[in-house]
């Protein structure tokens, strides 16, 4: 679990592990697994919001769950920075974790594959193969997305590819 | 698409809806609060933990310290510190603050202990105590972690309410036990009899407690004991005197200890300071003295005023009867020599009869009246005199033993100064026995003549010195003498009378006293004998004295006699010794002649002289001589003329030695120079024969011879006074011939006769020798015949006598 800040690894390890293993061509085994990744999603969201550390906003876009479609934000220097985000869930579900996506950032950072996926550290996929089927949604964006955003936003932000919205504004009413 | 996941997905919405709470970091917070204080929106101390991540207010610390003293009554500022959370210092503070705003809070040695905390430790105690009856308070202490005197103080308001039992030298005690302890002691106390060391007593009944606790017991404290024994004694539970707070006395001990000194000192008016020791007094003067105010207290013992009374009344009895007592006897027999002497000071007809001079102590026991003393000394003084006698009758043989040899008088003389002086010293001294053995072993060498003959050796040598001074002074009585002579008599009658002596004398005196000094004579016999000895010397010396002044006369008496009678008798001799001239061409006549003179005449004048002379130096001794008259018909045998002359001081003594050898030897010369050196160291003056006292001497001699030869009637004896006669007629000279020498003297006569007058001698002479061979050979011959033949020849001579008679007396008588 080396790799990741002392944080993360003490939130991954409050975020309840899921135990059906299906994907979402599995029928009710999916919807099984589904409502695991809710439980784990809501006291993952939960946690962090007593820990006043909500960074995310993220809800199923079609019935079946396949599609997840939502907000991600960062503060930095008092300004908070806030994308898109969306992810698919793969056919081959839960083996293969989920790309995350963030469109807004797509070719302002070589962090990140085509059409904003964005890059996860060596160490990701090895522990996401080693705890599946029991890392789920909340896992990925827990392990994936916060360290990302964490260190690449702030980077972005100095090297000026992203501006604040507000600033944004004023400089494109400018 | 079911419910259950419908609701999930509506929670999740919820969850993402749901506000999120706010924080704020610690930094932040920090300053925020900074910023609250610089505002003056936080006003009051704010205190923070030892963390330094909590601030808190001192209300809140002294809530949670409040809290934690209630939780178990007690409890440690540093304890409190380490709960709070807060430092020490203030938690002291704030600590302070809380006990001094609650009264039954204490804070002693950085601890706070509550009362409720004492008094659950009280009850605690209690139980133990009353399970165990007693416990240590130390060792309640060490448990509690508190001091002892702090526990102490802590328990005293507690006890007999909450602690059911009594605080004693550290220990506390149940009222049963201390009811047991009590009750032992009170055995213990009431079980004496005698006067105890009371911790000695402690330590016997805390053995006893011991052994009934068993190894659980508690040692208990002397000191409890003490306590418990002064309240028992307070309570007049156990009776005595206790003295230094250890020394217990019952009072049935003093009591029995009064009984004892009352019953005995009322029976025998005395007691022992030794006995009262032995009943535990231990100081008997004191005790007595305040008991018997009246009493006496002497050395060793303590006298009722009666003992005085009783030796009062037996000395005073002694003293008027003229005799003696010895207190001892009268005083009770445990009384010794010291408490005697000082009982007998106290009596008042002793101090009386002391001070007037009726009475004497002696040997620090015996009342003597002075009657008693002056009989007992006039006998003795009459027994001196008898004694005196003898010592000088025998002094004549004694100075013959000590002339022998001039070195063993000597001896004998200094021993017997030694022996004086010994003695004197011994007197003075106290009479130790050393000192007297010494003496007596001296004594014994000297005693054989010493004490009785003493007098003889030093007599010889006086004499001497006194004839020295005759010759050199030609007095017949020096006037130096007597006073020497004192001197010396003194030192004589030291000798003579000792104390041994005087000893003996007095016990034949008195009998009583013997029985008295059989055990040791020194007792009484010594300081009597001791006391009276220097009066018998004085008494003797005086006597002496007197004797001496005597003497002196009759010396003179003695010497004139003598002057006289050796005058005549020398002018005789030497009157004599010229008739012997005649006959110095016949020697055989002329020794003859010499023998004869020396035996007849010289003779009486040796003894007279001799004799005298004894006499003279008896006198100049001091002693009586009965009647000197008597000597003169005194005839002396050799051997007695040799021991007067050996008697004689020194050089007198060799002189008549040599006077008495002339005298047996055959010259008369020799006889005259001895004779002439003894009358010169004698002091008597020798006349020399000169013409006209010859002349006279002569005349008268032969008057007397005339006379004589006239009254003659005897035939035998005429002749030889014719014979002188005739001598005397014809030659002048006056001769003293023996019977053998007649023949001689007769047939010298021849020239100077006429023929018929030596004819008629001749033939005298002739009848007379043949009468007297007759007469010699008639013891053995034919008795009748013989005295007829006498007879006729006396009758032939007395015929002739008229003739012979004539023959002188025609001559002398023209």
């Amino acid at each position: 679990m080396e790799g990741w800040d002392p944080t993360t690894k003490s939130t991954l390890t409050q975020i309840p592990l899921l135990t059906t293993k299906a994907g979402p061509r599995d029928g009710a085994a999916w919807t099984q697994r589904l409502k695991e990744e809710y439980k784990a999603l809501i006291a993952y969201t939960s946690m962090n919001k007593s820990n006043d550390n909500d960074w995310f906003r993220i809800s199923a876009a079609n019935p079946e769950g396949t599609r997840w479609t939502g907000k991600c934000w960062y503060v930095h220097n008092l300004l908070k920075y806030e994308f898109d985000l969306q992810f698919d869930i793969p056919v081959t579900y839960p083996a293969t974790a989920p790309e995350l996506e963030l469109p807004q950032l797509d070719g302002k950072t070589h962090k990140m594959y085509r059409g904003g996926k964005i890059c996860l550290t060596v160490h990701f996929k090895p522990l996401w193969a080693k705890n599946c089927p029991r890392f789920g949604i909340a896992h990925a964006l827990c392990l994936g997305l916060a360290p990302w955003l964490a260190a690449e936003i702030p980077i972005l932000v100095d090297s000026g590819m992203i501006k604040h919205k507000d600033d944004a504004a004023s400089s494109s009413e400018v | 698409m079911d419910e259950e996941l419908l609701e999930l997905q509506r929670q999740f919405e919820f969850a993402q809806q749901a506000k999120s709470s706010i924080r704020l970091s610690e930094r932040n917070v920090v300053e925020l609060v900074q910023k609250l204080q610089q505002l003056r929106i936080i006003d009051f101390d704010l205190l923070h933990t030892t963390s330094g991540k909590e601030y808190i207010t001192p209300e809140q610390l002294r809530k949670e310290i409040v809290a934690e003293i209630k939780k178990l009554g007690r409890v440690s500022l540093i304890d409190l510190a380490d709960i709070t959370g807060v430092d020490l210092y203030h938690v002291e503070k704030q600590a302070e603050h809380i006990v001094s705003s609650d009264s039954t809070l204490m804070l002693t040695n950085g601890e706070i202990i509550s009362n409720s905390y004492w008094d659950t430790v009280a009850e605690e105690i209690n139980e133990r105590l009353q399970e165990s009856s007693q416990i240590v308070l130390a060792e309640i202490a060490a448990q509690l972690q508190v001091g002892s005197e702090l526990l102490v103080s802590v328990l005293e308001p507690r006890l007999g309410t909450l602690v059911k039992g009594r605080l004693e030298g550290g220990q506390l005690y149940t009222p049963a036990y201390v009811a047991r302890v009590n009750a032992m002691v009170r055995g213990a106390a009431r079980g004496v009899f005698v006067p105890m060391n009371l911790s000695a007593l402690w330590r016997s009944l805390q053995g006893l407690l011991q052994e009934i606790d068993g190894a659980s017991g508690v040692a208990v404290e002397g000191s409890f004991f003490q306590s418990l024994f002064h309240g028992l004694v307070k309570d007049g539970e156990v009776l005595g005197s206790l003295r230094a707070g250890v020394h217990w006395t019952p009072s049935i001990f003093a009591m029995a200890q009064k009984e004892c000194v009352d019953s005995f000192f009322s029976q025998n008016s005395y007691i022992n300071y030794e006995g009262i020791h032995k009943l535990g007094i231990p100081q008997p003067v004191q005790f007595l003295q305040s008991r018997y105010p009246e009493g006496i207290p002497l050395v060793t013992l303590f006298a009722h005023p009666s003992i005085v009374d009783m030796l009062d009344a037996s000395a005073e009895d002694a003293i008027e009867r003229g005799s003696w007592m010895d207190s001892l006897s009268v005083l009770p027999a445990s009384i010794g020599l010291q408490d005697a002497s000082k009982v007998l000071s106290l009596c008042p007809s002793v101090q009386m009869a002391v001070k007037s001079n009726k009475a004497i102590i002696l040997g620090e026991s015996y009342v003597f009246s002075s009657g008693f003393i002056k009989n007992l000394f006039d006998h003795l003084e009459k027994e001196i005199e008898t004694l005196n006698l003898p010592v000088f009758a025998s002094s004549v043989t004694d100075s013959f033993h000590a002339s022998k040899d001039p070195s063993v008088r000597h001896d004998t003389m200094t021993d017997s100064n030694e022996t004086g002086t010994g003695k004197q010293a011994v007197d003075k001294g106290s009479k130790k026995k050393k000192g007297k053995f010494a003496g007596s072993t001296k004594m014994e060498a000297a005693d054989i003549d010493a004490d009785y003959q003493e007098s003889a050796p030093t007599k010889s040598k006086k004499n001497q010195k006194k004839g020295k001074v005759a010759t050199s002074s030609q007095v017949s009585d020096s006037k130096l003498g007597p006073k020497k002579e004192i001197d010396r008599m003194k030192e004589d009658s030291h000798s003579v009378v000792s104390e041994e002596w005087l000893i003996q004398k007095i016990m034949s005196q008195i009998p009583d006293l013997e029985e008295q000094g059989l055990d040791d004579t020194e007792t009484i016999l010594v300081p009597l004998a001791s006391y009276l000895r220097p009066m018998l010397l004085n008494s003797l010396k005086e006597r002496r004295k007197a004797a001496f002044t005597q003497n002196v006369q009759r010396m003179k008496q003695v010497l004139d006699n003598l002057q006289r009678k050796v005058d005549e008798s020398f002018l005789n001799i030497q009157l004599y010794e010229k008739a012997l001239d005649l006959f110095e061409d016949d020697p055989s006549t002329s020794v003859l002649l010499h023998k004869y003179l020396l035996r007849s005449t010289a003779t009486s004048v040796v003894d007279n002289l001799l004799l005298d002379l004894d006499m003279h130096n008896k006198l100049k001794n001091g002693i009586e001589v009965e009647d000197p008259q008597k000597a003169e018909s005194v005839s002396l045998s050799p051997g007695d003329r040799a021991t007067i002359a050996k008697s004689f001081p020194g050089p007198l003594s060799v002189k008549a030695l040599a006077l008495v050898e002339a005298l047996e030897a055959k010259r008369v010369e020799t006889f005259m120079t001895a004779l002439r050196a003894i009358a010169e160291e004698s002091g008597l003056m020798l006349k020399k024969l000169d013409k006209k006292l010859e002349r006279t001497l002569l005349h008268s001699y032969r008057k007397d011879l005339m006379s004589q030869i006239s009254a003659e009637t005897d035939p035998i004896s005429l002749l030889p006074k014719v014979v002188s006669l005739l001598y005397v007629q014809i030659h002048g000279r006056a001769l003293q011939a023996p019977g053998r020498a007649i023949s001689i003297a007769v047939s010298r006569l021849k020239e100077k006769l006429d023929d018929p007058a030596f004819k008629v001698l001749v033939d005298y002479q002739a009848a007379t020798v043949s009468l007297l061979a007759l007469m010699s050979g008639a013891t053995t011959n034919d008795e009748d015949c013989a005295s007829d033949r006498i007879l006729s020849k006396r009758e032939l001579l007395e015929n002739l006598m008229p003739a012979l008679k004539g023959l002188v007396l025609g001559t002398s008588q023209p």
